[in-house]
């Protein structure tokens, strides 16, 4: 058995990145930096909170926690103390449409990398105690991040609102009551399920050599078999036709509004010019909307816009902070006359040129080391299929045009089409359509 | 004026900073967040250039030009592409020479820093932070709250915030750092041109002393809040000072206390008990002695018993300090991480204008490997000796008292006030 190489790209000036295959179906990204005598090796498996069932969220979040305990070679905690006696550190995150491991290292230390992440790909232990341990770390996390957080009720509750049957609708960390209650043999399933080569890429960008890289992997990840993984399709959310609209009580000072627009999947070709469009609102300080609310009528303390990079269709979202004594009510309504703005005339030239500006500054910034690097190609290669829609992507942007920019706030940026939360000062509410804010609340 | 200067053709960008001696820590008696409103209301407008315009014509760049202000240093950063880096240089030349300090603008900002305070009630991290800095050595000039009060907002004049500028940002008070893609040369005239006009006025006189008085006593200041489920805890007392000659016995004790997954406090909350998702510990690195603190999140039916372990680990490292496989390990994931630290041109450019604003000699991190070599077990539980103190330190919990009162007053004294109260 052999590797063979599937593609090739440069990204920006000096990096060329590579994609491997392995026959059992595991893809390896390469991309030699030499800036620093470190590497980063990442393990993107395409799993995660989408390919949960009903009753069983937070699964593949709990493992972004497990994958860190005994394996059938390595004693509890052992990982990481390997890991740290080398000065590097170990992480992991889960979101939607996939799970992924960072190993940071040492550029020497590569071959630990290989052994350690070879090993708990397939060789996992999950024995009860280590589990329930890891539970109640989860229940703890999300109680700081969700229960005790305004921003994660915020946006908990608005991917509730606004998907109906996509699993998107439920967090990633899962509903309070799940994760109390995932059996281990549910566990175990899990993990057998998805975490196999077939369904895993890695990406290791760094110091490093290549043809050394490749004979390692072969040697410590070649024999693993591939699973039969589940059809992995895309779920269709039947089309809103509606606003939706929540309110809940908070300890908070004021108002805050999250709203969510449906918008495409990132693979779509109008996402590129979405994404210009949430500069355009709020993605800088003479930003329409950011000018509109916190400077000149100073309705707002902040507003922020997000488009949501996600394999299926998600939500371009906007977040505002209310200033004291102004209620969430009056900044929709001024959202809404910016956007009728946008999609009624074009944006000059100059204002498109700012937003591609801005985007190819943040674009390039988060590309500057070699864990940057390696997060935005397991990206695009594990949620679109493809690491070169990474290296095309300023290409597409720089091909938007004013037009276009009009022609999709019309498409998307439609009031029947967005999901609205508001989370008000308690005793302010309007108790006839809270969203409620119990822990357990599914 | 000093340079700093990293080269990196990696990515069409620059970064620069020009970073000022004088933080909020200067900031007068009862007229907090001075500097602060200073270094916002500068980066809102210039001689020519009003702030929508200097708005509209650094995005319009794609550029960043960012006002940050710490305990020690008022820092003006810019990120930009290649391409533009003469124009915003340009820009940031003004922003520091010849900011606008309009009058509106200094009205808009009165009535938007209260704001800020409501986001920091909102945030129970932020706000166990804000308390504890309040509360953990009152009387420090680190103490200070760098955003303000409301009362201490309402005392500040536009003319006095210039002066404040105007006083911080002189050739002899500054340091320049750039990074990214530009030669030497370039480098070297641009700092040139972020600096010329500058007033040539004297530097401000620098703080002094180290000689401040924690607060005696170990104590719980419990914020209440409602409705939490969590109780944030931030628990110590006033440390050295970074660069310290026991600098590295205090580094190798923070990293195997609470600096690492695998350190003390990690595996004691976390792994074994699963009661905080976090749980770790730092010396604060400032110019001068900061606090040594520990941080957790837990649930409140446990938020006592964490507490009161924290508080008994606590005190076993202070008597007895590490073991000799704690230190070896220690210092083997700090000499071995120096990598990351280090690895990026911007990296390298913040942390020598860093160690240069706290007067530590130049290169001073790339010593801290031979000084971690040279370090034993004696001298580390020394160091824990002279600078931990258990017996002293305070903890801050925003909670909710009704929840929480009585399991710890069980620790220790406990005082309850409003979380909106500061």
């Amino acid at each position: 058995m052999s590797w063979i190489l599937e593609a090739e790209a440069q990204l920006g000036r000096s990096l060329t990145v590579k994609r491997w295959r392995w026959p059992s179906g595991l893809a390896l990204i390469t991309a030699i930096d030499r800036g620093a005598p470190v590497v980063s090796y990442q393990t993107w498996f395409r799993v995660g909170s989408r390919h949960e069932q009903v009753g069983r969220t937070g699964m593949a979040h709990l493992f972004e926690h497990l994958m860190f305990n005994q394996t059938e070679t390595l004693p509890p905690g052992e990982f990481d103390r390997v890991v740290e006696r080398t000065g590097g550190e170990s992480n992991a995150a889960t979101w939607v449409d996939w799970t992924y491991y960072r190993l940071s290292l040492p550029a020497r230390d590569l071959e630990l990398g290989v052994k350690l992440e070879a090993e708990r790909m397939t060789r996992l232990v999950l024995d009860e105690g280590p589990v329930e341990s890891e539970r109640d770390v989860v229940t703890n996390e999300r109680r700081e991040r969700v229960e005790d957080d305004v921003d994660g009720w915020l946006d908990e509750q608005l991917m509730a609102l606004a998907f109906e049957v996509h699993p998107y609708r439920w967090p990633t960390i899962g509903w309070m009551a799940d994760i109390r209650a995932l059996p281990l043999d549910d566990i175990r399933a899990f993990y057998r399920t998805w975490y196999a080569p077939n369904n895993a890429t890695l990406v290791v960008v760094g110091d490093l050599d290549e043809a050394a890289l490749l004979d390692l992997v072969a040697t410590h990840y070649g024999a693993i078999a591939p699973a039969a993984l589940p059809d992995d399709r895309a779920i269709d959310e039947p089309v809103q036709t509606v606003e939706r609209r929540i309110r809940g009580g908070k300890p908070i000072a004021s108002d805050r509004v999250l709203a969510g627009w449906k918008a495409p999947g990132q693979a779509d070709p109008d996402w590129p010019v979405l994404e210009l469009i949430a500069t355009l609102l709020a993605g800088s300080p003479s930003a329409r909307l950011h000018r509109r609310l916190v400077i000149e009528k100073e309705l707002a303390s902040s507003v922020d816009s997000q488009l949501t990079p996600f394999r299926d269709p998600s939500l371009l979202r906007v977040a505002v902070t209310m200033a004291r004594g102004h209620r969430a009510e009056v900044a929709l309504a001024e959202i809404d006359a910016v956007i009728a703005d946008l999609a009624e005339q074009p944006p000059a030239a100059a204002e498109l040129d700012k937003a591609k500006n801005l985007v190819e500054t943040d674009f390039w910034a988060a590309l500057v080391d070699a864990d940057g690097k390696a997060e935005a190609l397991g990206h695009h290669e594990s949620a679109l299929g493809d690491f070169r829609t990474l290296t095309t992507l300023a290409a597409r942007l720089a091909a938007v045009t004013a037009d276009d920019v009009s022609r999709v706030v019309r498409a998307y940026l439609r009031n029947d089409r967005r999901s609205i939360v508001i989370a008000e000062p308690d005793g302010e509410g309007d108790d006839g359509d809270d969203a409620g804010d119990d822990e357990d609340a599914a | 004026m000093r340079l700093v200067f990293e080269p990196s053709g990696d990515a069409p960008l620059v970064w620069f900073e020009v970073c000022a001696l004088g933080g909020a820590a200067r900031d007068p008696a009862g007229v907090e967040g001075l500097t602060r409103h200073a270094a916002m209301l500068a980066r809102r407008g210039t001689a020519t250039h009003d702030r929508a315009a200097l708005d509209e014509t650094l995005d319009g760049l794609g550029a960043a030009l960012d006002v940050a202000v710490g305990r020690d240093t008022i820092t003006l950063s810019g990120l930009c592409l290649t391409r533009n880096l003469d124009a915003v240089v340009a820009l940031a030349a003004e922003v520091l020479a010849a900011p606008r300090f309009a009058d509106d603008e200094h009205q808009r900002l009165s009535r938007e820093t209260p704001l800020i305070l409501d986001e920091i009630r909102d945030d129970d991290s932020s706000l166990a932070s804000r308390w504890f800095d309040r509360e953990v050595a009152p009387g420090h000039p680190y103490a200070r709250t760098a955003v303000g009060t409301e009362a201490s907002l309402a005392r500040i004049d536009r003319d006095t915030a210039h002066q404040t500028w105007r006083g911080l940002f002189v050739p002899r008070n500054v340091i320049v750092g750039i990074a990214g893609d530009v030669d030497d040369a370039g480098a070297h005239a641009l700092a040139t041109r972020l600096t010329e006009r500058l007033p040539d006025l004297d530097p401000p006189a620098p703080i002094t002393g180290d000689a401040w008085v924690a607060s005696p006593g170990r104590r719980t200041v419990l914020v209440d809040k409602a409705e939490r489920t969590q109780a944030q805890l931030r628990i110590g007392h006033l440390g050295p000072r970074y660069g310290d000659p026991d600098t590295a016995a205090v580094l190798v004790l923070e990293t195997a206390f609470g600096g690492m997954f695998s350190s003390r406090l990690m595996q004691e909350i976390r792994v074994k008990r699963g009661w905080s998702y976090g749980a770790g510990c730092a010396l604060r690195r400032s110019r001068r002695a900061h606090w040594f603190e520990m941080w957790m999140a837990t649930a409140i039916g446990v938020a006592a018993d964490a507490l009161a372990l924290t508080h008994e680990l606590y005190v076993d490292l202070a008597a007895r300090g590490l073991t000799a496989e704690e230190l070896d390990f220690a210092r083997s994931y700090l000499v071995g991480s120096m990598p990351f630290h280090l690895a990026t041109a911007r990296q390298r450019m913040q942390l020598a204008v860093r160690d240069a604003a706290f007067d530590l000699p130049i290169g001073y991190t790339a010593t801290l490997p031979a000084q971690l070599g040279a370090l034993d077990i004696d001298a580390v539980r020394a160091a824990a000796t002279r600078h931990l103190r258990p017996e002293d330190a305070v903890t801050v919990a925003v909670t909710t008292a009704r929840d929480t009162r009585d399991a710890l007053a069980k620790v220790g004294e406990v005082e309850v006030v409003a979380f909106d109260a500061y």
